[in-house]
This record gives C-alpha cells, sequence and structure tokens, in this order.
C-alpha cells in the first residue's frame, strides 16, 4: 500500500444498526442510559421511539475501517465529536481522507479526517485520527 | 435544583480510586460483533474498549460520574469529544492498571437556553510491565433542565 496525500480510506459500512447490539453492549459498558433500550424514553424526547446507538460503538465502525485499511494496531490517536446519533435501523458509512503525513523516527504516521454519515447525508461522527502507515513511503 | 457553579467546580482534580481491569475474551468477542467484526487477531482488543475499560477499571461507574455531576439516568447528559492516544496495542488477558479523574470543568449559560456543564475526565491506561498503554479524555455535557 502507497499511500499519499489526499488518498480516500476505503468506506466500511455497518448495513443495518440493530436494537439487539444495542443492548449487549449496554450491558458490556454497564451504561444504565435508557435511551439504548427504552423507546418509551426516546419518544419523549424526539426521536420517534427509535433507540440511541452508543457513541463508542458509532466510533468502533470508523476504527473498523482505519483496521482494514492500514493493520489492526494501526492507529495512534483517534480525537471524535458526536454532532448527531445514530438510530435503530440506520445505515452507517464510515469514510476518510489522509491530510498529512509526516515522518516519526523510521515510521510515517498519517493525519486523516474521518468521519460517520447516515445515508440521507447525515454526518454522525466526525474525528481526527493519526495512523501509523506500513507502507514504502 | 440546579447545583452552583461553584458546587461543580469543586470536583476538579477530583481522583477516582483506581484499580486494574483485564479484557476477557467473551467481553472482546462480543464487543467486536457488536461493532460488526470479528475479534481482532493475536488477542489484540477492539480499540472500542478504550470507553469502557477505562471508566470501570479506574473505580468509578457511568452512574457514578452522573451522580457526581448531580444528574441521573434520566437527564440529558450528551458526549462533546473522545481523545484516545494508543501507545501499545490494547489486548485481552493483558492486566491494566487505570489511574486518572476530573481535568476541567466549564459551565456555559445563555438566554432562552438551557444551563451546561460540562466535565472532561483523563485517564491513563498502565500496562503490566508499567509503561503507558494509552491516555483517553472525554468530556461530557450535562444539560439542567428545570422541571
Amino acid at each position: 500500500m502507497k499511500v499519499e496525500v489526499g488518498d480516500s480510506i476505503p468506506s466500511w459500512t455497518m448495513e443495518n444498526v440493530t436494537p439487539e447490539r444495542m443492548k449487549t453492549v449496554a450491558a458490556i459498558l454497564r451504561d444504565p442510559t435508557p435511551i439504548h433500550w427504552d423507546r418509551e424514553v426516546t419518544r419523549a424526547i424526539g426521536f420517534e421511539g427509535r433507540l440511541l446507538n452508543q457513541s463508542p460503538i458509532n466510533l468502533g465502525y470508523v476504527v473498523n475501517m482505519l483496521v482494514a485499511w492500514a493493520g489492526p494496531t494501526c492507529i495512534r490517536r483517534i480525537r471524535t465529536e458526536f454532532p448527531v446519533p445514530v438510530l435503530d435501523g440506520d445505515r452507517a458509512t464510515a469514510g476518510g481522507v489522509v491530510k498529512a503525513i509526516e515522518a516519526d523516527g523510521d515510521v510515517r504516521v498519517a493525519e486523516c479526517e474521518v468521519w460517520l454519515d447516515r445515508d440521507d447525508g447525515t454526518r454522525n461522527l466526525r474525528a481526527t485520527a493519526w495512523v501509523t502507515l506500513d507502507d514504502e513511503g | 435544583m440546579i447545583p452552583t457553579e461553584e458546587t461543580m467546580r469543586r470536583l476538579v482534580g477530583h481522583r477516582f480510586p483506581g484499580g486494574q481491569y483485564t479484557i476477557e475474551h467473551w467481553e472482546n468477542f462480543l464487543l467486536s460483533e457488536a461493532t460488526g467484526v470479528e475479534p481482532l487477531p493475536d488477542s489484540l482488543a477492539h480499540p472500542v474498549h478504550l470507553f469502557h475499560v477505562p471508566i470501570n477499571g479506574v473505580g468509578t461507574s457511568i452512574t457514578e460520574l452522573f451522580a457526581l455531576a448531580e444528574v441521573d439516568g434520566s437527564s440529558p447528559v450528551s458526549i462533546d469529544y473522545y481523545d484516545w492516544s494508543i501507545h501499545e496495542p490494547i489486548r485481552e488477558g493483558e492486566t491494566y492498571s487505570l489511574s486518572g479523574g476530573i481535568a476541567a470543568y466549564e459551565r456555559k449559560e445563555s438566554d432562552g437556553r438551557p444551563t451546561v456543564d460540562s466535565f472532561t475526565y483523563e485517564i491513563d491506561v498502565t500496562g503490566e510491565g508499567g509503561d503507558l498503554a494509552a491516555h483517553v479524555a472525554f468530556r461530557w455535557h450535562y444539560w439542567r433542565i428545570e422541571s
């Protein structure tokens, strides 16, 4: 893989965000927030009874994209903001682009702008990731 | 009743008890599957563990963070950002030591909008050999909606 500034990162898609996965994650995280499992609560706060996916899992989709692109230990740092929730039933696609490449000793590190978008174009997540490149430079 | 800004600001510098956490294989399997992938090779843990391992391993919980900010589970809480620095790959079966606390606080007030208290938490994740494996920072917004 020869990576250059301006390259697009191959996208990664979660085809269907499901409530079953949210419930599993709520248990693992010990997250008591009912927005992940109680449709009455999400109806009351304006989401029409759709459940809100956990933010770390949204970030997990972006991580999956980076790992598929640059390897399982590639992420050095990732700083993430979550402007809009992902909801059950959504199809969410992670994407990204290389903004800069710098050398750190013998290693090349790519600064990448990455994101997670719903099919209607809503940007659910935006982040900057610093990724170690195992390429020829 | 909305807690005073002074009361909230006193929480800056609060240290969590600290503790240890070992990611089990079942946990890595289920959390990886929840993101839509199989577990990574060579016992690598999915990086998404850097959300709950620091919180639970440092001796606190989402419930306690809400309680410190004087909100309950029904109050709106939103995430401003996560900032994860990974120095060593996180692995299942390795026991990590966690230390950290509340690093910053800010109150925002504006006419016609709810008061928002923002807390920044920072936690170090140290591997069995004593080297820093990861540092996580995250800021949550607590929305003060008076009923």
